[in-house]
């Protein structure tokens, strides 16, 4: 899992950027992930991770800057069966069972793993001779996921990978991708689940908007999104000032409490206590959903805005 | 390619339409014109070759249809990240459909040998059936252009439509002596018309005529153009 620094990095991206009519739905990604890593790359939905993974996967070209994958482009790797992936919007492939399907994309590859060792890797041994377009939901994902694993690739690429598994499916998920990225593989992963993110990547890409906004473990997170958070009772008192306590980077008011994250606690405490606004304090470290909420954009995002 | 060809050519024959419409409807459709209404004569000869014709082009169409689905449900999109080149999913899905037509082709002419007693030396045989192999490429193109450039359902239609239509226009249900002048006329140009020229002139002991080769060559070229546009197009969206 140690990340070899200095060789060719396995994803390089270079003000990568690539529109859908007004949308700009990768707008200038700067990126390395070097051989070894695994990252998560974390944002909502229509952040730009699908078209991230499309840009690096080379299903299409960047309208500016550059994608490399192991020093080339896209294509080659592809090609030379160094990229195994698992694609977001796939359905059942009709009229073929599990094995041969997985059996089939394997083959592809220089060195890939025997079929049975990938069914087992994703959990669906016992599904080896059913028809794939006769499975439930979790268990298509499963056999997406062994046709990722399936040649053995140097990258493997998962887009959003647990979205229909249950709680069970999601654990057995998990250890099977580290047991994977255990050998020395590169794993990138998308999700929208924070908690997925910090557990099972060594490194967490936050995307917004189409551009990554923060890059580090999920402690850096917290602390580039200010460090605790501070809540006590209102009971009434206004509120114009509290922004300006030493340390308060923002405010928020559930019902009649007031809410505040801060990059240095102990300041604001004692600024409240000389306010006398003390009544139900709370000091808690920033959660991840915090940090996630200050490094993103809360706004919603209109329906529809004319340039025009 | 081996692979990719005997992965599809299982799953294209695994489907009921095709099972049902490509094989089991030529080969019944063929019995009951020739045998409904007393002695049929040659045209059990003429309607076999055109049945097995039409049971070919039906089947040459479904390569598209399949195309079409396996763009739905994202197949295509995941062979891309595969090592295959687009190139290859392209002729092996041609290919394929190199295969599928066979068992239209081999189903007719059997029933035509076995139970409408039509009788051809070794070499007719064999001839037809090399010839209406052959012949069945341009449909495969238009199909794959078909596939790559519709959605599924509506590949589907189109499909349906071309086969029903160049199939009765070209004569291949009804012999072309029934039609009016103009519409036999019009006939010449088809490529099913052609395409089942191959067949009974073999049939009757003549060579194929030229005529039938440069019409059908003239489609092959149209539909094959078809096919590479229609690829390019489908292949940036998927």
């Amino acid at each position: 899992m140690t990340p070899t620094q200095g060789a060719t990095p396995a994803v390089a991206f270079a003000g990568a950027a690539k529109a859908y009519g007004d949308v700009r739905a990768v707008d200038g990604v700067d990126l390395r992930i070097e051989r070894g890593e695994t990252v998560a790359l974390l944002g909502r939905n229509g952040a730009g991770k699908s078209t991230t993974i499309a840009l690096l996967l080379g299903l299409c070209p960047p309208d500016a800057g550059t994608v490399e994958l192991f020093g080339g482009p896209p294509e080659r790797a592809v090609h030379a069966g160094r990229v195994g992936a698992m694609l977001q919007e796939a359905r059942a492939v009709p009229r073929v069972t599990v094995a041969e399907l997985v059996g089939f994309v394997g083959g592809r590859y220089p060195a890939p793993m025997p079929v049975g060792q990938a069914l087992e890797l994703a959990g669906i041994a016992q599904l080896a001779g059913r028809r794939v377009d006769r499975l439930s939901g979790g268990q298509l994902q499963r056999v997406r996921f062994a046709l990722a694993l399936a040649g053995r690739p140097d990258l493997l690429v998962l887009d959003e990978p647990t979205a229909a598994l249950d709680v069970e499916a999601r654990h057995a998920f998990w250890r099977s991708m580290r047991a994977y990225a255990g050998r020395g593989s590169t794993v990138l992963f998308s999700t929208h689940y924070l908690e997925e993110a910090e557990a099972h990547a060594d490194r967490i890409l936050v995307v917004d908007r189409g551009r990554i906004v923060a890059d580090g473990t999920g402690d850096e997170l917290r602390r580039a999104a200010g460090g605790s958070r501070v809540s006590f009772d209102l009971a009434g008192r206004p509120t114009e000032d509290l922004t300006l306590l030493p340390g308060v980077r923002s405010l928020e008011v559930r019902g009649d409490r007031a809410l505040l994250r801060t990059e240095d606690s102990d300041a604001t405490v004692i600024a409240l206590a000389r306010l006398g606004a003390i009544r139900g304090l709370e000091v808690a470290p920033a959660s991840l959903d915090d940090a996630f909420l200050a490094l993103t954009t809360t706004a919603p995002v209109p329906e529809k805005e004319s340039v025009r | 390619m081996r692979d990719y060809l005997l992965l599809e050519t299982r799953r294209t024959l695994r489907d009921p339409g095709f099972v049902v419409g490509g094989v089991a409807v030529p080969v019944l459709m063929y019995l009951l014109f020739t045998n409904l209404g007393g002695d049929a004569g040659d045209w059990k000869t003429g309607a076999m070759v055109g049945m097995a014709a039409y049971g070919a082009v039906g089947s040459a169409l479904n390569t598209g249809g399949g195309v079409a689905e396996d763009r739905a449900v994202g197949w295509l999109r995941q062979l891309r990240v595969t090592p295959m080149r687009p190139h290859q999913v392209v002729v092996g899905r041609a290919l394929t459909a190199s295969v599928t037509v066979l068992p239209a082709i081999t189903a007719v002419l059997a029933a035509g040998g076995l139970v409408n007693g039509v009788r051809l030396d070794a070499w007719q045989w064999a001839a037809l059936a090399v010839l209406l192999w052959l012949g069945s490429v341009p449909f495969t193109l238009l199909g794959l252009g078909n596939g790559y450039r519709l959605t599924g359902q509506t590949t589907g239609v189109a499909n349906m439509v071309a086969n029903l239509g160049l199939a009765v226009l070209g004569g291949l249900w009804f012999p072309l002596a029934l039609f009016p002048e103009w519409l036999r006329a019009v006939s010449a140009y088809t490529p099913t018309n052609r395409f089942a020229q191959l067949g009974t002139s073999v049939a009757t002991g003549h060579a194929p005529p030229g005529g039938a080769i440069l019409v059908l060559t003239g489609w092959l070229l149209a539909f094959g153009a078809y096919a590479v546009l229609s690829y390019r197009r489908g292949a940036a969206t998927d």
